[in-house]
């Protein structure tokens, strides 16, 4: 999703709270699970090859200086040394123009990619598309301390918080939140598509600053927060899904409920 | 029939031009909506998809090389039309049929056919937006107010207005999925041109959008046979609808 819609689902959710992670439909993704890559979202195809986000020596560099970010964080130096433990020389971190924030971009991608990659392996939770979600965010979380990033996550998002790279941020959490309930099996298709995803991303985002000051074994502090404000997303969802369901089918609505009181339209 | 229905669908060019089109053999089997239920129902159908889309698409001795960004944007908007549109369709007929059978009770058949039709359309796309993760239309509640609106205030016209409301919108609806079904006929010949297979899914739903035109130009038929053409004033009722048609595809390819 564009920032574009972003700032319009955001409008949506301003104009309705109601973000009705409630509605649970029996769907699951189906196998081979289409993922998103960094190209922008639209029309996702099964019987065709995906493409990789990133080319082969982009992919072995930035997958190495991942490996450098522990001990120099989200850096130039990061990259450099990640270049050279994959046998380049150090100027070939001119190929990414972005610099440490393409270092950001590849882990966020890569760690959604990855969330595809364990509903296959471990299987999701049966009973709903919001135990789903509580889930997958759990996982996606949980990467952040198993990829050994979450301590300099604060960096990352220092980073994505600039002006030059926010419209870049954005969009990638977007497609997160797009990812999760795909997974998830959500099938909502009307507004409540904005809605849902604009709440999600926005809980996310939440508890990954959060996360950033989280001192907890595991980061489990941080689990809970996100499952805590998940369930407020929750319960707004409910006392004002009425009304936006309400708005929504206003023409309809009286049309019918005219009708029903026997007023013949 | 009256000279003046005779009349009528001679005038129709667009008309004839579609059913030329629509009459050529479609080479696959009728859309299975029962299969892609099964995709989107329960965690023991997920194999099952894998399996028979590499079972098809194994047949092939060249698997289709991947959707270009543009093909992929194209499918994009597309269906996102077509899903806006249906709803649209479900709503006017929905608004329609209660004032049109209380003065024309033997028009009850009809349009219960058209509106059962049209709710099978609708399903099919909200199946096909949620699996290949198509967003929707972000004018959703707008085309909502908008449709029931034009479905009754075309009804309590009458019913030669409501049959001009339903002539007009076919028309265009016709003519937008034909164009659709002429750009995927496009890549299929280029792809055919290169020795590679259509894949499974783009027959799909290549078949999925000639059964569902056809359907449309069915419809299309039943209202120029009501009277569409005895609306006052026709020019006018129908060149509004078709403009405002016209309008809601622009929009709902874009947002
Ligand atoms: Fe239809
Ligand atoms: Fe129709």
């Amino acid at each position: 999703m564009p920032p574009r819609l972003l700032r319009l689902s955001l409008h949506f959710l301003s104009a309705r709270p109601a973000a009705r992670l409630t509605r649970t439909t029996p769907h699951y993704p189906p196998r081979p699970i289409p993922t998103s890559t960094s190209s922008p979202r639209a029309y996702h195809a099964y019987d065709r090859p995906t493409p990789p986000p990133y080319p082969p020596t982009e992919t072995a560099i930035l997958t190495a200086a991942l490996g450098r970010v522990p001990a120099h964080g989200f850096s130039k130096t990061a990259l450099a040394l990640g270049a050279r433990d994959a046998g380049y020389l150090p100027v070939s971190t001119n190929l990414f123009p972005a610099g440490e924030m393409e270092l950001v971009k590849f882990w966020c991608t890569k760690a959604r990619l990855g969330l595809g990659g364990t509903v296959e392996k471990e299987g999701l939770p049966e009973g709903g598309v919001r135990g789903r979600v509580k889930e997958l965010v759990r996982r996606r979380l949980r990467m952040n301390v198993e990829g050994g990033v979450v301590g300099r996550w604060g960096e990352a998002i220092a980073l994505m918080a600039h002006p030059t790279y926010a419209p870049t941020a954005l969009a990638e959490l977007s497609r997160l939140a797009d990812e999760i309930l795909f997974l998830a099996g959500d099938a909502s298709l009307d507004s409540a598509w904005y809605a849902k995803r604009a709440a999600l991303a926005g809980v996310y985002a939440a508890a990954e600053t959060f996360q950033t000051q989280d001192t907890s074994p595991g980061c489990v502090d941080t689990e809970r927060f996100a499952r805590e404000r998940l369930g407020d997303v929750e319960s707004l969802g409910k006392a004002f899904g009425d009304v936006g369901e309400w708005v929504e089918f206003t023409v309809h609505g009286v049309l019918n409920g005219l009708r029903s009181k026997g007023v013949r339209l | 029939m009256p000279p003046s229905h005779q009349l009528a669908i001679l005038s129709r060019r667009s008309f004839h031009s579609h059913r030329l089109v629509s009459s050529r053999p479609v080479p696959l089997a009728k859309y299975d909506v029962n299969s892609l239920r099964r995709v989107s129902s329960a965690a023991a159908a997920q194999p099952q998809y894998a399996q028979n889309v590499l079972a098809a698409g194994g047949k092939s001795a060249l698997t289709p090389s991947p959707l270009s960004d543009e093909q992929k944007r194209f499918l994009d908007s597309a269906l996102r039309v077509n899903q806006a549109g249906e709803l649209a369709a479900v709503l006017i007929y929905s608004a329609q049929t209660p004032p049109i059978v209380r003065t024309h009770p033997h028009l009850l058949q009809l349009m219960k056919h058209m509106y059962d039709q049209e709710a099978g359309h609708y399903k099919t796309f909200n199946e096909i937006l949620v699996k290949h993760r198509v967003r929707p239309t972000v004018m959703y509640p707008l085309w909502k107010a908008a449709a029931t609106t034009l479905g009754w205030s075309t009804a309590v016209m009458g019913r030669e207005a409501a049959m001009a409301c339903t002539e007009a919108v076919e028309t265009e609806i016709g003519d937008h999925y034909n164009s659709q079904i002429r750009v995927l006929l496009d890549w299929a010949a280029d792809l055919e041109a290169k020795g590679e297979d259509f894949g499974p899914e783009m027959k799909e739903l290549l078949a999925t959008l000639r059964r569902i035109r056809d359907e449309e130009l069915e419809h299309l038929d039943h209202a120029v046979m009501n009277d569409a053409k005895e609306a006052k004033p026709y020019e006018l009722l129908t060149n509004v609808i078709r403009g405002g048609c016209r309008a809601a595809i622009w929009i709902s390819e874009r947002v």
